[in-house]
């Protein structure tokens, strides 16, 4: 094959090739790069790459590039740690979630004809559809859909995950169970439009109260749970009285009615014999103390 | 001198560990002046064994880790087969500050996400390395897949059972490696297939040349 033949080829490819020599000037740009980067293949060729895009000069990118020089291995820039190399417009309607298109880059050595290393290519691959897809599939996966909170599977899995950090690094978690009092009321009066507009309600509050650093998920109809890493009895009380107390001051309004409901509150804190199920079940507990002395309270059982 | 074609001698074998011990010291050396990471690579030993023994012989060796990460990369040329990258699985948190930017800024990725990605970029490049730098020594040059990382509870799940086809032999070179600055260590296994041995003895056999 000639050389005319192969630019041929590397100008329709769906795909960005780039080829650099040792200094990291760029040899070769195909149609791709320059339709992608508004800058045609005849400004670029012979200049540094590092002028065009400044920001590709980080410790990794550099690291990468002398690795590949000195080794002959390969470099791969994954969508995941990397999100791109070159900031281009998404290609597609598909780009709504990401701002840039998302790209996954392969890093080689070109040799010469004495298996020296003459150079490196690039190989940049458009992964924005996928990453969209891969995005929503997770929210999917662990998100409630009626109230955009985590849901239980992501919860049990985190708890698991955070059980064990706290067990090996013996550090203070907490968890709250919350449940909505009297819900079922709200329900047969207003019937379960309101009920769900209630529970997406005292959904986005409670995550608007608690700290960055909590997850809060539904647990079960009207009950959900919030996991406080790092956080002693002390202060998951102070969350869990934050929460009870905006709960407690909100008013929800549905077809002309006004509708104010409280929660009860458990909670449990880790100690080293505790599993996920332990943990969960004394939250449970002290949530059904909570309900029978009362409601509209917070209970914590001290350790036995 | 032993001529069997499907295996390697007991001179072979030495021939083979001094190149090794070139190759990983030139790697270890490049690592540290050209990208700033300090390896150290312990003195490698070389095992042969027939294919299927090679997940229970692995296993046998990294025994003292409770959870592993495997990286895992073929390689081709001349010089074909498989490398092993085996962490303890904490680990990868350790190596996220090691290998970062610094920049902190991993957007909405989960930290196991970094942590593999991580592994993949630290494997790649420790693999890239010796590899690299062995099949130089050896005349080749040989070209990479993408790695593949596997987080396990335990060695048992995580070591693919089938790699090779099982009647056949394998070379399997093992060296202990650890990170200077952190108390980051694991194991690195080469494997090499069956059909790399014949070039292989051949190359040995080229190497000394040099020196006769």
């Amino acid at each position: 094959m000639t050389l005319n033949e192969l630019t041929q080829i590397f100008d329709t490819v769906n795909f960005g090739l780039v080829v650099l020599d040792r200094d990291i000037k760029i040899q070769y740009w195909n149609r791709w790069m320059a339709m992608h980067s508004g800058i045609p293949s005849d400004q670029i060729i012979g200049e540094a790459l590092f002028d065009f895009f400044p920001h590709l000069s980080t410790p990794s990118f550099n690291k990468n590039c002398k690795a590949v020089l000195s080794f002959g291995n390969f470099a791969f820039f994954s969508q995941k740690l990397h999100s791109f190399l070159f900031p281009f417009k998404p290609d597609s309607s598909f780009g709504y979630r990401f701002e840039l298109m998302q790209q996954s880059c392969t890093m080689g050595p070109l040799r010469s004809d004495d298996n020296s290393i003459s150079g490196l290519f690039l190989i940049v691959q458009d992964v924005t559809e996928l990453a969209t897809y891969e995005q929503k599939l997770i929210e999917m996966n662990t998100k409630d859909a009626l109230t955009g909170i985590y849901n239980r599977r992501f919860l049990e899995s985190r708890l698991s995950d955070e059980c064990e950090r706290h067990r090996r690094h013996s550090r203070y978690l907490s968890l709250i169970m919350i449940d909505i009092d009297f819900f079922k009321k709200v329900n047969d009066t207003y019937g379960h439009q309101c009920g769900d507009m209630v529970l997406q309600a005292v959904a986005s509050k409670a995550v608007s109260v608690i700290r960055k650093t909590d997850f809060i998920a539904r647990y079960g109809g009207e009950e959900f749970c919030c996991l406080l890493p790092e956080t002693s009895a002390e202060n998951a009380e102070v969350v869990a009285e934050n929460i009870r107390m905006s709960i407690e001051e909100m008013t929800n309004c549905f077809e002309n009615h006004s509708i104010k409901v409280t929660i009860s509150l458990g909670i449990s804190c880790f100690v080293a014999e505790d599993s996920p199920e332990t943990l969960l079940k004394k939250a449970d507990d002290a949530l059904y103390q909570a309900k029978h002395s009362g409601r509209n309270r917070f209970v914590r059982l001290s350790p036995t | 001198m032993d001529y069997c074609l499907n295996t390697i001698s007991d001179e072979e074998k030495e021939i083979l560990q001094e190149i090794m011990n070139i190759a990983f010291g030139k790697a270890a050396a490049d690592l540290a002046e050209v990208i700033n990471i300090f390896v150290v690579l312990s003195v490698p030993y070389i095992e042969m064994l027939m294919a299927h023994d090679l997940p229970v012989y692995i296993k046998s060796q990294v025994s003292e880790y409770d959870r592993v990460s495997i990286v895992e990369q073929n390689f081709w040329g001349e010089f074909k087969g498989s490398a092993f990258l085996v962490f303890q699985a904490s680990a990868g948190r350790e190596l996220i500050s090691l290998f970062g930017d610094g920049s902190g800024d991993f957007g909405s990725e989960s930290i196991d996400a970094l942590e593999k990605e991580t592994l993949m970029e630290v494997g790649n490049i420790l693999i890239g390395a010796c590899v690299g730098k062995l099949s130089e020594l050896l005349g080749d040059a040989v070209t990479y897949s993408p790695p593949r990382v596997v987080t396990e509870n335990t060695p048992n799940d995580a070591i693919p059972v089938n790699i090779f086809e099982s009647g056949s032999s394998a070379i399997v070179l093992k060296t202990v490696f650890c990170f200077n600055e952190r108390n980051v260590h694991g194991f690195l296994f080469l494997v090499t297939s069956h059909d790399s041995i014949l070039w292989l003895k051949k190359s040995l056999a080229a190497f000394m040349e040099q020196y006769e």
